[in-house]
């Protein structure tokens, strides 16, 4: 093979050929596996998804766990009253001394996600949604759907109920009951956290068969914090009673200012 | 550089506009218009990345994590900016990490598909057949070199960057495209002539 210097003429047309002709990859569907990444929780680098303007109030959620876990680890006795059983279905609870009054108090259906209808909920939820069947509450006012389309591992399902006979009406005005389902059990990584005051009564509890807790007293506050760390800003709800279980893989959250008994009646009358 | 075409300094029309509105809503979250970006320039970024990395496998790999990491990185994308050229900035770091990870081999397994049938159609038997043989020869070239210089070359002789876009990509100032190219095009003669100037 003779190897005479190539003219600059030569070279870059060689280039320019060579250029064309490499055994490029040809991506064409990168952006569903880009997408489908982005939906993950991020494993590790959590802080860079507080960045998002998504978590706009996560520092104040960030500090209120961190001073939840601090004081956990203070009192030990207090974690393992009530987070072992539901440590296992992704719900950790943390007791503190105290709750203040949250800064940073959105309107419950503020972070709900988007206003849908009952039956589009149904169709995208991505799991059975149940509604109570209860003759107290009829069908839910407002019906929220939080979450992407695609993968439904995440999608959140919220039903408001407004004003209703028989049911106090909680410090949010105009909401009574506020319900939250979403699939727990099949997103392993999901890990939710409660923090509750002293006040405070936890109990566990049977809820159609499946495990479930009741909070009962001083107002808590929720905070929610998937695999990645990047905690939820749609946390602080009705703040009163509070019902959570868990039923053919999905979690529910019923929250009420009624008694344990009612709100064992309303949970029992989800269809 | 006579022998070096004219650098274009013109950015792509009607893109940066685009871009700009795309690169926008994705900061607020939406993942769709991010997905419209990936589509837009998945292409360039996986060529990219394989240039360095020499293998395609990577190198999807490599624009894939590059898309994900860029995603994370829009707060520091600033407004206005081209979003090309610093798409690819990421798209190179990551090619080039992963190479180093990999334990950098001398050599990267770069190859043509020469069974390309137009463009050669109008050339002799003799120029087809050198052609082919400049085409090895530089090729083999460029597989030894260091990943930067390929890819000053790649990004104006494959890709065909302007000059602002290579200064961007590059992240070096603008002044400094051309003297870079020419130093990347010296150490490629080098190394087509032998190993001597190699790291000259």
């Amino acid at each position: 093979m003779t190897r005479e210097r190539m003219s600059e003429q030569e070279l870059d047309a060689t280039l320019a050929d060579l250029g064309e002709r490499l055994a490029y990859p040809r991506p064409t569907r990168l952006a569903d596996a880009v997408t489908a990444r982005l939906r993950e929780p991020r494993a590790g680098r959590w802080w860079d998804a507080l960045r998002s303007p998504r978590y706009a109030f996560a520092p104040v959620f960030a500090t209120l766990a961190v001073f939840a876990l601090v004081i956990v680890l203070a009192m030990p006795g207090a974690r393992a009253a009530a987070s072992d059983f539901l440590h296992a279905w992704g719900i950790d609870i943390f007791r503190v001394p105290q709750v203040a009054t949250p800064a940073v108090s959105p309107s419950p259906r503020s972070g709900l996600g988007a206003l849908t209808t009952l039956a589009d909920a149904r169709v995208r939820a991505g799991f059975p949604v149940r509604v109570p069947n209860d003759p107290r509450l009829g069908t839910p006012d407002e019906v929220y759907r939080d979450g992407s389309d695609a993968s439904g591992a995440r999608q959140r399902i919220s039903l408001v109920y407004g004003q209703r006979a028989g049911i106090p009406i909680s410090h949010e005005p105009g909401v009574s009951v506020l319900v939250v389902e979403f699939r727990g059990a099949v997103d392993e990584n999901l890990t939710g956290g409660k923090g509750v005051g002293p006040d405070t009564k936890i109990e566990s509890l049977s809820v159609n068969g499946g495990r479930g807790m009741w909070l009962e007293g001083a107002p808590h506050l929720f905070f929610y914090r998937d695999a990645s760390g990047n905690i939820q800003t749609e946390t602080l709800r009705l703040a009163g009673n509070t019902l959570i279980w868990e039923q053919d893989g999905v979690t529910f959250r019923l929250e009420a200012q009624v008694s344990r008994e009612d709100a064992l009646r309303i949970a029992g009358s989800f269809r | 550089m006579g022998g070096v075409k004219g650098l274009r300094t013109d950015s792509v029309e009607g893109r940066p506009t685009e871009d700009a509105v795309l690169v926008e809503r994705s900061r607020n979250g939406d993942q769709d218009a991010y997905g419209e970006l990936v589509t837009r320039y998945q292409a360039i970024a996986a060529r990219t990345a394989y240039v360095i990395t020499g293998t395609a496998a990577d190198a999807e790999d490599v624009a894939q994590d590059a898309f994900v990491k860029a995603y994370y990185a829009l707060d520091r994308f600033r407004s206005g900016a081209p979003f090309r050229p610093w798409l690819l900035r990421i798209v190179a770091n990551e090619a080039i990490n992963r190479r180093k990870a990999a334990g950098r081999r001398p050599t990267v397994g770069l190859s043509v598909v020469e069974d390309r049938a137009s463009g050669d159609t109008a050339l002799s038997p003799e120029a087809s057949a050198l052609a082919h043989e400049r085409r090895e020869v530089v090729l083999d070239a460029l597989r030894k070199m260091r990943e930067e210089d390929r890819l000053v070359i790649a990004y104006r002789y494959f890709f065909d960057l302007s000059e602002v876009e290579m200064a961007d990509a590059l992240g070096v100032a603008r002044g400094t495209v051309k003297s870079r190219l020419s130093r990347a095009i010296a150490r490629l003669r080098a190394a087509m002539e032998g190993d001597q100037l190699h790291d000259a």
